[in-house]
C-alpha cells in the first residue's frame, strides 16, 4: 500500500512554476528522502503534501485526501521560530500540540528522552534538544507518516548521527512512514529506502544504490558532489 | 480612595479598570507571542473611522468603533493571507485610511468635539453604566475564548503549520484572534485613548515575563500585574488630580522598573 500518492502535480506562484509535473509513490513503512539544491521546490513540495498551499494534480494520503488523512500525519518544522524569553515549559508546549488528547504522551517522551526535560523552558533548549521536544509532539499524535523539513539542520555532526538513529528507530518501533527532507546525501543514503531526487521536476526516484549516480549528482548539484559512507548506522 | 469609592462614577471607573486590565493583560500575551502590537496599535487608532461615524449618526461612538474595528481585523487577516503586502505595510494602510476618514468625518461636524480628545487620552472616569455593561458582556466573551482556546492559540502563534496538523482551524483563529484584539483595543480606548492603548497590552506581560516560570504563571501573573497597575493608576490620579490614562501607564511602567531590579537582586 502507498503512503504517499502524487500524481502530475504542478505548483506555481503566479506565472513561476516551483514543481513540474510531478510523479511518485511512497511505500508504507519506507524511510524517503527528498534531496535537492536550495530552491529546488522541497519545501514547497511539504507544503503541498500538508494541505498547506493549493496545487494542480493529484496528491493521496493512504489512499485518501490529504485533509481526510491530517489526523494521521505529523510535521516537524525546519524553523521553529519563537520569542525565547517567553516562558512556557516543555510540558505545556507538548500539551498545546496534543490538546490533552494523548494517553501515551509520558512513554514517548521517555523513548525520545524528553522527560528529563519537562520542566524546563523552551527557550532555553539546545538545538538538539529542542528537536527532540518538536519529535516529541510529532509522536504523540501516534502518526502512520511524518514530515522532517531538514530535522538536522542547526545540530552538530555528533548530535546528527545520533537524531538519524532515533528516526531510524521511529520507523521500525512505531511502523512511521518517514518523509524527509536533507542535505546531507550521505547519512541519507545510508539511512533511506527511497530517494527523491527534486530541481523543480523529479530527476530521480528510487532505492539510494541505484538512483545516487554520480551523473544524477551532477544534474542536482555540479561536478563536485560526492558520497561518503558512514558506519555508524 | 475608599471615600472616593462611594461615588457612582468612581465604582464605574474601578469596575471598568479591573474588566479591562484583565482582558488587555490576557490577550496582551498572544498579542506579544505573535509580535502584533501595532497591529493593535493600527487598529485602535482606525477606529477613530467608527467613532466619528457614531458622533454624525447621533448613536453611542463606541459602538459603531467597534463594529468598524471588526470589519478591519477582518478585513487585515485576509489582505495578510491572500496578498504579498508585507503585514505592516497592510497595518499601515487601515491606521492611515481610518485615521483620514475619522479626521474628515468628524470635520463635517461643527463645535468642540470632546470625542476626539476622549479618543486620543481616554477617560475612564466618563464611561456610562450602558458601557460599562457593553464592556463586561464583550469582556467575558472574549476572556472566555481566550481561556477556553488559549492552547490552540499559543500553537498557532508559535508555529501554524504545527497547529494545522494538530486540527487547529488556523485561518479562523487567525482572524478571531485579530478580531479579539480589534473589540479589546476598542474597549480599552476609553480607558487609556488611543495613544496610551498599547502600554496596557504589553507592559504588564513584560512585567510579568520577568518572574513567570510556565506559560500558565505568566497568564496569572499578566492579570495580576495589570490589576495592580490599574487600582493604583486610577487612585493615584484621583488624589493627585491628573489624567487617569497617563498614570496608569506610569504606575505600569513603574511596576515594571520595580519588578527587573528586583529579578536582578535575586537572581544575583
Amino acid at each position: 500500500m502507498d503512503a504517499v500518492s502524487v500524481k502530475n502535480l504542478k505548483i506555481r506562484y503566479g506565472s513561476h512554476v516551483v514543481l513540474n509535473g510531478l510523479n511518485f509513490e511512497i511505500e508504507k513503512g519506507n524511510i524517503a528522502a527528498v534531496i535537492g539544491p536550495n530552491g529546488s521546490g522541497k519545501t514547497t513540495l511539504f507544503k503541498a503534501l500538508l494541505g498547506l498551499i493549493p496545487y494542480e494534480g493529484e496528491i493521496k494520503i493512504f489512499q485518501k485526501s490529504i485533509k481526510n488523512a491530517l489526523k494521521r500525519i505529523a510535521y516537524v518544522p525546519q524553523h521553529f521560530d519563537f520569542d525565547r524569553t517567553l516562558p512556557i515549559t516543555v510540558d505545556e508546549f507538548l500539551s498545546f500540540a496534543s490538546n490533552g488528547k494523548s494517553i501515551n504522551a509520558k512513554k514517548i517522551c521517555r523513548e525520545v528522552s524528553v522527560d528529563i526535560l519537562a520542566e524546563k523552558l523552551i527557550g532555553d533548549l539546545s538545538g538538539g534538544q529542542l528537536q527532540r521536544v518538536l519529535i516529541a509532539q510529532a509522536l504523540i499524535k501516534d502518526p502512520d507518516l511524518l514530515f522532517l523539513d531538514e530535522p538536522s539542520a542547526g545540530i552538530d555532526i555528533e548530535g546528527s548521527k545520533a537524531f538519524y538513529d532515533l528516526i531510524k528507530h521511529i520507523n521500525k518501533e512505531h511502523d512511521v512512514t518517514v518523509l524527509l527532507i536533507s542535505h546531507e546525501i550521505s547519512m541519507v543514503s545510508d539511512l533511506a529506502d527511497q530517494i527523491l531526487c527534486l530541481n523543480r521536476d523529479l530527476v530521480c526516484s528510487g532505492p539510494p544504490r541505484e538512483v545516487l549516480t554520480k551523473k544524477v549528482l551532477n544534474k542536482l548539484y555540479g561536478p563536485e558532489m560526492n558520497i561518503r559512507e558512514h558506519k555508524h548506522l | 480612595m475608599i471615600v472616593w469609592l462611594a461615588l457612582p462614577f468612581i465604582q464605574r471607573a474601578v469596575l471598568a479598570g479591573l474588566i479591562l486590565g484583565a482582558l488587555l493583560a490576557i490577550l496582551g500575551i498572544f498579542v506579544v507571542l505573535r509580535r502584533m502590537a501595532f497591529f493593535s496599535d493600527g487598529i485602535a487608532h482606525a477606529s477613530l473611522a467608527g467613532v466619528a461615524v457614531g458622533v454624525l449618526a447621533n448613536t453611542n461612538p463606541l459602538l459603531t468603533a467597534l463594529g468598524i474595528s471588526a470589519v478591519l481585523a477582518v478585513i487585515m487577516a485576509w489582505l495578510e493571507r491572500k496578498t504579498k503586502i508585507a503585514s505592516d505595510a497592510i497595518v499601515g494602510l487601515i491606521f492611515t485610511g481610518g485615521m483620514a476618514t475619522g479626521v474628515i468625518l468628524l470635520a463635517l461636524k461643527s463645535g468642540y468635539q470632546p470625542e476626539l480628545v476622549s479618543f486620543l487620552f481616554g477617560n475612564i472616569l466618563s464611561i456610562q453604566w450602558s458601557e460599562l455593561w457593553l464592556m463586561v458582556v464583550l469582556a467575558a466573551l472574549i476572556v472566555a475564548f481566550l481561556l477556553l482556546n488559549y492552547k490552540r492559540l499559543a500553537l498557532m502563534v508559535l508555529n501554524p503549520e504545527i497547529a494545522h496538523l494538530s486540527g487547529v482551524p488556523v485561518t479562523l483563529y487567525q482572524t478571531l484572534l485579530y478580531v479579539t484584539v480589534a473589540a479589546s483595543a476598542v474597549l480599552g480606548i476609553k480607558m487609556l485613548g488611543v495613544a496610551l492603548l498599547s502600554a496596557l497590552l504589553i507592559v504588564p506581560v513584560s512585567t510579568a515575563k520577568l518572574i513567570a516560570k510556565s506559560f500558565r504563571g505568566l497568564m496569572l501573573w499578566s492579570v495580576i500585574m495589570s490589576e495592580l497597575t490599574v487600582i493604583t493608576g486610577i487612585a493615584l490620579s484621583i488624589q493627585l488630580n491628573l489624567p487617569t490614562g497617563a498614570v496608569i501607564v506610569l504606575c505600569g511602567l513603574m511596576l515594571f522598573l520595580l519588578t527587573l531590579a528586583g529579578s536582578k537582586l535575586f537572581n544575583r
